[in-house]
């Protein structure tokens, strides 16, 4: 293996990262506005503070006890674009290590907990139609949550059951993810001619892919809620990657 | 001097007891009948010729007592290779009543603004519940629900229900497909 081929791995991490920041700082300069206006909750608010105004002065933002050095002050730039909010790479980089490194954490301990499982979603999403099964029974998922949690909504006794219907719900997705993550890592690897690596690194890479989709301006929140309703989907029609997947001949003796 | 002079078994009883030789119950059970049994073995072709057709794998699998088929063995086969068309048409149109059952829905619940009711309700309700467990409020009351709203919901349920069955069967489980032959070049 060359020097060149050795390097092409944390090269392409890096890239992802940087490719990261890059739309999260536009993602906070366009603002949590229509037709994103969830942005808040990945990239985090933009400061509205400018360089040379501490932020202490301006009403409505406070310094709080996990940012006790305030550097992001100093590094909020006017924005070229009228129309958008000012520039903030701190609070970029803020949000690529919190949600994008909360994010490929999770996805590589979803890896590392189920492997098998995982082994065998990927699988399956990896076979003829698999992305498309997996958005569709994401969608039908949705809509079979959200009409079983109104329908739980009405009844007392079975209104406890809702956190808990949300709960897997979030699971499954969680699970879901981490295994396009995989899948992203080893198309990236065929695409890209890249070297064999470990799996967890190429999963890596796939989680850093599915970041970058969710922070692009605008149409982030519409790429996440497609990665995560396919990961929904996924794991609800592998049976959370069970390698018998769904069967009922146990019932029937 | 024949081969069944040459031993105290006579063929007739050792084509009987070549079973429980060729299984070795014999030699665990009766170990002087097995000695002997040997011993006209080592003299006599027919009963050898028999032995090795006794022993062969053919034969062997001949003599198994087939099972006899689950009920559900025909239905089974023929849902296996039926073709994925129409199942794959089903899973698209079923998307038709799934939408107009949710247009309806939420037409009925006003709009959006009583989604985010239903779910500030069920927030505010699950919050009255966990203070009424810890003793500091009452059970909250729950609202009643119109009986078309729960129809259309419990039809909804369903039709999802079924969709994703269908969703499910469209791919069969196991490594198949491209994923297999690239796991096996791998």
């Amino acid at each position: 293996m060359s020097d060149s081929r050795h390097w092409a791995w944390p090269l392409l991490i890096g890239v992802l990262a940087a490719i990261g920041i890059l739309l999260a700082i536009a993602d906070i300069a366009a603002g949590a506005k229509w037709p994103n206006p969830m942005s808040d909750a990945l990239v985090g608010p933009g400061v509205v503070v400018k360089a040379g105004v501490p932020a202490s002065a301006t009403p409505g933002t406070q310094t709080v006890r996990f940012d006790r050095t305030g550097v992001g002050e100093k590094f909020v730039f006017d924005s070229p674009i009228g129309g958008f909010g000012p520039l903030n790479p701190y609070q970029a980089v803020r949000a690529f290590l919190s949600s994008g490194a909360g994010l490929a954490l999770l996805a590589l301990a979803g890896l590392v907990v189920f492997p098998a499982r995982a082994r065998s979603a990927v699988e399956r999403l990896e076979d003829r139609h698999g992305t498309e099964i997996a958005l569709g029974a994401g969608l039908v998922m949705v809509l079979l949550t959200l009409a079983a949690i109104t329908l739980l909504r009405f009844t007392l006794v079975f209104l406890a059951v809702v956190p808990i219907v949300l709960f897997v719900a979030l699971i499954a997705a969680l699970f879901g993810i981490a295994c396009i993550s995989l899948a992203i890592g080893r198309l990236l690897r065929r695409r890209l001619r890249l070297p064999s690596v470990h799996p967890l690194i190429a999963a890596l890479a796939g989680s850093l892919v599915v970041f970058d989709l969710a922070v692009i301006p605008y149409a982030g929140v519409f790429a996440f809620a497609a990665a995560a309703m396919a990961g929904l989907g996924l794991a609800v029609v592998t049976r959370f990657g069970s390698a018998a997947g769904w069967s009922f001949g146990d019932l029937n003796w | 001097m024949t081969a069944s002079e040459s031993n105290s078994l006579a063929c007739s009883r050792v084509r009987v007891l070549l079973e429980p030789y060729s299984d070795g119950a014999l030699a665990r059970e009766d170990r002087q009948q097995y000695d002997a049994l040997r011993a006209h073995l080592a003299g006599c072709s027919d009963c050898r010729l028999q032995h090795e057709q006794a022993i062969s794998l053919p034969f062997r699998l001949r003599a198994l007592s087939s099972p006899p088929p689950p009920d559900s063995l025909v239905a089974g086969v023929m849902r296996t290779i039926a073709s994925t068309r129409l199942a794959t048409r089903r899973a698209w149109t079923l998307l038709v009543p799934e939408a107009a059952l949710a247009t309806f829905i939420l037409w009925y619940l006003s709009g959006l603004e009583g989604i985010t009711s239903v779910a500030s309700g069920i927030v505010g309700d699950l919050l009255g519940l966990a203070g009424w467990s810890s003793g500091s409020g009452s059970l909250p009351s729950i609202p009643h629900a119109d009986v078309l709203l729960l129809l259309a919901l419990i039809a909804l349920t369903a039709i999802a229900g079924y969709h994703l069955s269908i969703l499910i069967r469209l791919t069969p489980a196991g490594r198949t497909g491209s994923g297999a032959r690239r796991a096996a070049s791998e």
